[in-house]
């Protein structure tokens, strides 16, 4: 058999005795060993053993979630490696940056990967949950995955926000100093918050501190619990969302014509609404090879594209930490400056108001948008209005945050980036 | 499936997994082969062709390749500079092209106590050309040029009393007689007109300080600071002396091996805090208690020290008081004191000269003749101001102004000043006000010296 290298290596693995012993099926080459593949490893019964043609198709998902947890898994992996050298010290933490660029075997690169990664992360979080409400998959059942999902959108944002000061450098101390400002708008608590936060009134050695174990332990942590929450509900509830009227793709069957040559899991009978029922099960293919070894390539690309950033472009590492020399302007990390825009305009309405509103009404979507139309399809027709409110937030939101990112200069006036700016006046 | 679109996937996992194999070999290159191991490969050829025996060839052949760092917890430093500088303390490189050029000094500054940045500055973690020689974005300290490496001395030396440093002790003179101080504090002591100076070299580089010495308004628009016409030299040593105010102090170690001691502290505070009026030196000053001449041959420092913390301990029935100097003080006095012989000193001492040489040095040691010009004859330019757009000379306060009048005027300052035209900017100087800055002391002294300016023959028109 003229099978490709790596085949042939798997099956030669396989059919050993400790091949065996840990993988009980081998290689599967029957529909009953695929389905078995999938069952029998703790890795893989996460997922089913029978996954839809629908699923597979790239533009239902485009893999943006999947995407999200393998950066994740790379934050881990690289995460650990930094911990290996770093201290949260306000003495020492900035020196071993230099460490890490200029005499850690690799240093660079990890650190490189787990801030590429950190964004990249921030931004499919973002795009996962557009893709989820064009698509109106947060409709019934799976009002709660969504709600789950919104506070993982949150989680990311302070996984993020809690690392930016690890470095101990300008761009650190000045983006968590404005970044907490902002939360400290929040009436009756803000004070509070911030304080809390920071443990004390400006960035210092307790903010580090308390920085460092949100970072490397307390969120990383409800991260994991709150994403295997979501995985598991992403089943429970039925699978990835799906038309509910049979389209071109999906072939109506009647009942009593079930073909006799299937296998059922009592997953596929599983209660009333799930878009199983009334549908042909042929539709169906298995999940090994085809589901797998898709998102086993998924996660190749994304670590390809991690580590060709990391190795070409450089985390940005500025000068030490100096409380007393803020850089004009201090901007928060990207993923905020739409809100430091708008706190610009009203430390109240931006910083605390649209916000709030915003992240209630995300969080309450699906209570409030109780239509079921449109589900699995992107932009369907019947969700206009929704569809043209979210975009319309949408575009606000990314239009402020390029505005704080390009368009504001020293004292946060507007300035024209590709304009040379006029002498800065110097401070004495 | 058919067996068609899986042998796809196999396909694809080649390439992919072909792509994060490349990717990784590439970030395995840049991260194996670093530039620093060339120049150590370099200097290792050349101790094996300077080899003379075999075994000595055979030592040469086993210095490992890897980072060397001298690591200064008391100057909070890490300088990896000898990982391509590898013979800085070996003289039979001297006159080799860098990075194997030796170094002078060793003697003085061994390297292991001293490293290299805390003179040179730049970044001592860098192992990289660039990083560590470089201005690379984002970093505090760039290497100091050479030609002003001078300003690196007066960290732990007195500016004026180091024979290795002349640049700098002249740009401490050309500080102090241009009158720098009327408008700028330094070490506390100045005026307000224009910003502190204390770590203005940690802050502004060479080339910035050049240009603002030039055309102040250039690089800093809208100050009012006087352009100053300087020698070059001149230029180069004011530069090399802002140069070295980087507010930084040498700890622990570093304090205590100075050379060269800081004698001029010590004389500042020995005609400040009055010992004159009880001891003598060279003659002059006070019966009450021992002349100093020759205490540096009687005493030990120890013994000096401690009289300072207690007199009457060391030597009792003293009746010198307990001044309750702090350490610092202490062992300056003591320093002054002890190298009072071979120093030569030549006191000013305040209570020796008359009212007016007394005022005349406070006109220079407050800077007056920054603004007023040298010997108060004006001439420094203030834009718009009413009084020819110059600060006015002071030869003739003896003749509009009384005693009172005058101190007053020195005391409370004048912030605004007559503009020529309403319409345009406001003249950038202005007359601070003194009070709590010269002392109550001085400032009949001051107002005796203005005074003593008036021409003795006037010309009359």
């Amino acid at each position: 058999m003229n099978a490709p290298l790596p085949k042939r290596i798997w099956q030669w693995f396989a059919q050993t005795r400790v091949g065996r012993s840990i993988f009980r099926v081998g290689l599967p080459q029957s529909n009953l060993e695929r389905a078995q593949a999938m069952v029998s490893s703790f890795l893989l019964h996460v997922q089913p053993a029978k996954v839809s043609r629908h699923a597979l198709r790239p533009a239902t998902t485009f893999g943006l979630g999947l995407i999200s947890l393998y950066l994740f898994f790379i934050l881990i992996g690289t995460g650990v490696l930094l911990m290996f050298y770093y201290v949260p010290s306000t003495d020492h933490a900035y020196d071993v940056m230099k460490d890490l660029q200029f005499v850690v075997s690799a240093g660079l690169v990890v650190r490189n990967m787990h801030r590429w990664a950190a964004h990249l992360m921030v931004l499919f979080v973002m795009l996962h949950l557009c893709r989820v409400f064009y698509t109106a998959a947060y409709k019934p059942p799976r009002e709660f995955n969504w709600l789950v999902g919104v506070g993982l959108f949150l989680l990311t944002l302070g996984l993020s926000f809690t690392g930016y000061l690890l470095p101990w450098d300008q761009l650190a101390f000045w983006a968590i100093t404005v970044g907490t400002s902002i939360a400290g708008y929040a009436p009756l608590i803000g004070q509070k918050l911030q304080y809390l936060l920071l443990g004390g009134h400006i960035v210092g050695q307790e903010s580090l501190t308390r920085f460092y174990a949100l970072h490397v332990i307390v969120l990383p942590a409800i991260a994991v619990l709150m994403i295997s929450v979501h995985l598991w509900r992403v089943r429970k509830d039925g699978g990835l969302a799906r038309p509910d009227e049979p389209g071109d793709e999906v072939q109506q069957i009647k009942l009593g014509q079930l073909p006799t040559n299937k296998s059922y899991g009592l997953m596929e009978l599983a209660r009333g609404t799930t878009p199983q029922v009334g549908k042909d099960p042929g539709d169906e293919v298995f999940s090994w090879p085809n589901l797998i070894f898709r998102e086993l390539l998924l996660g190749l690309a994304v670590v390809a594209v991690v580590l060709f950033l990391a190795i070409f472009w450089n985390a940005p590492l500025e000068e030490l930490a100096n409380p007393i020399h803020p850089p004009n302007p201090a901007k928060a990390p990207w993923y905020f400056l739409g809100l430091q825009e708008l706190v610009s305009y009203s430390a109240f309405w931006g910083g605390v108001v649209v916000p709030g509103v915003l992240v209630v009404a995300l969080a309450l979507l699906p209570y409030l948008d109780r239509r079921r139309e449109g589900v699995g399809r992107w932009f369907a027709r019947e969700r206009t209005v929704a569809t043209s409110i979210f975009t319309f937030c949408l575009i606000v939101a990314v239009v402020l945050t390029i505005i704080g990112s390009v368009f504001r200069g020293p004292n946060w006036s507007w300035q024209v980036p590709w304009r040379q700016p006029s002498a800065v006046v110097e401070e004495h | 499936m058919s067996n068609g679109s899986v042998s796809k996937f196999y396909a694809w996992f080649t390439i992919l997994g072909l792509l994060v194999g490349g990717l990784a070999v590439v970030g395995y290159y840049r991260d194996e082969y670093r530039e620093w191991k060339g120049y150590q490969h370099k200097f290792i050829q050349e101790e094996i062709r300077r080899a003379a025996t075999p075994q000595q060839r055979v030592l040469a052949e086993r210095i490992p390749v890897q980072i060397r760092q001298i690591i200064l917890p008391d100057l909070n430093r890490v300088d990896r500079c000898t990982t391509c500088h590898l013979a800085v303390d070996d003289p039979s490189y001297g006159g080799y092209p860098q990075p194997l050029s030796y170094h002078p000094l060793h003697q003085q500054h061994p390297f292991e106590k001293f490293g290299c940045t805390v003179c040179h500055r730049g970044q001592g973690r860098a192992t990289t050309v660039a990083d560590a020689h470089g201005s690379p974005e984002h970093w505090d300290q760039p290497m100091l040029p050479l030609r002003y490496i001078q300003a690196s001395c007066g960290k732990c030396h007195e500016a004026s009393d180091n024979p290795g440093a002349p640049l700098l002790a002249r740009g401490q003179k050309v500080f102090d007689d241009t009158g720098c101080r009327g408008c700028h504090k330094l070490g506390g002591r100045g005026g307000v007109i224009g910003p502190e100076l204390d770590r203005v070299g940690a802050r502004r580089s060479a080339e910035w300080l050049r240009k603002h010495f030039l055309t102040p308004a250039a690089v800093s628009p809208g100050s009012g600071m006087p352009p100053q016409n300087l020698s070059p030299t001149d230029l180069e040593a004011i530069t090399l002396f802002m140069l070295s105010q980087t507010g930084e102090t040498a700890p622990g170690y570093y304090a205590s091996m100075k050379v060269i001691p800081s004698t001029g502290e010590g004389r500042q505070l020995f005609q400040m805090k009055g010992c004159i009026g009880c001891h003598s030196i060279d003659g002059k000053g006070g019966k009450v208690g021992p002349a100093l001449d020759d205490v540096g041959l009687r005493r030990t420092p120890d013994w000096i020290m401690q009289h300072f913390r207690d007199p009457q301990g060391v030597t009792p029935g003293s009746v010198m008081p307990k001044f309750g100097f702090t350490e610092g003080e202490a062992r300056a006095l003591t320093d002054f004191l002890v190298h009072l012989r071979e120093q030569k000193v030549s006191l000013d001492l305040p209570m020796l000269m008359g009212p007016v040489e007394r005022g005349r040095a406070l006109f220079g040691k407050y800077g007056c003749a920054g603004c007023h010009g040298p010997d108060a004859k004006g001439g420094v330019p203030n834009p718009n101001a009413k009084t020819a757009q110059q600060v006015p000379g002071l030869i003739h306060v003896a003749e509009g102004y009384t005693a009172a009048e005058l101190k007053n005027r020195i005391l409370n300052g004048q912030r605004e000043i007559t503009p020529l035209d309403p319409k345009l900017p406001p003249p950038p100087l202005y007359m601070p006000p003194w009070r709590g800055t010269i002392k109550d002391a001085e400032i009949d002294d001051l107002v005796a010296y203005l005074f003593s300016l008036k021409p003795k023959e006037d010309v009359g028109f």
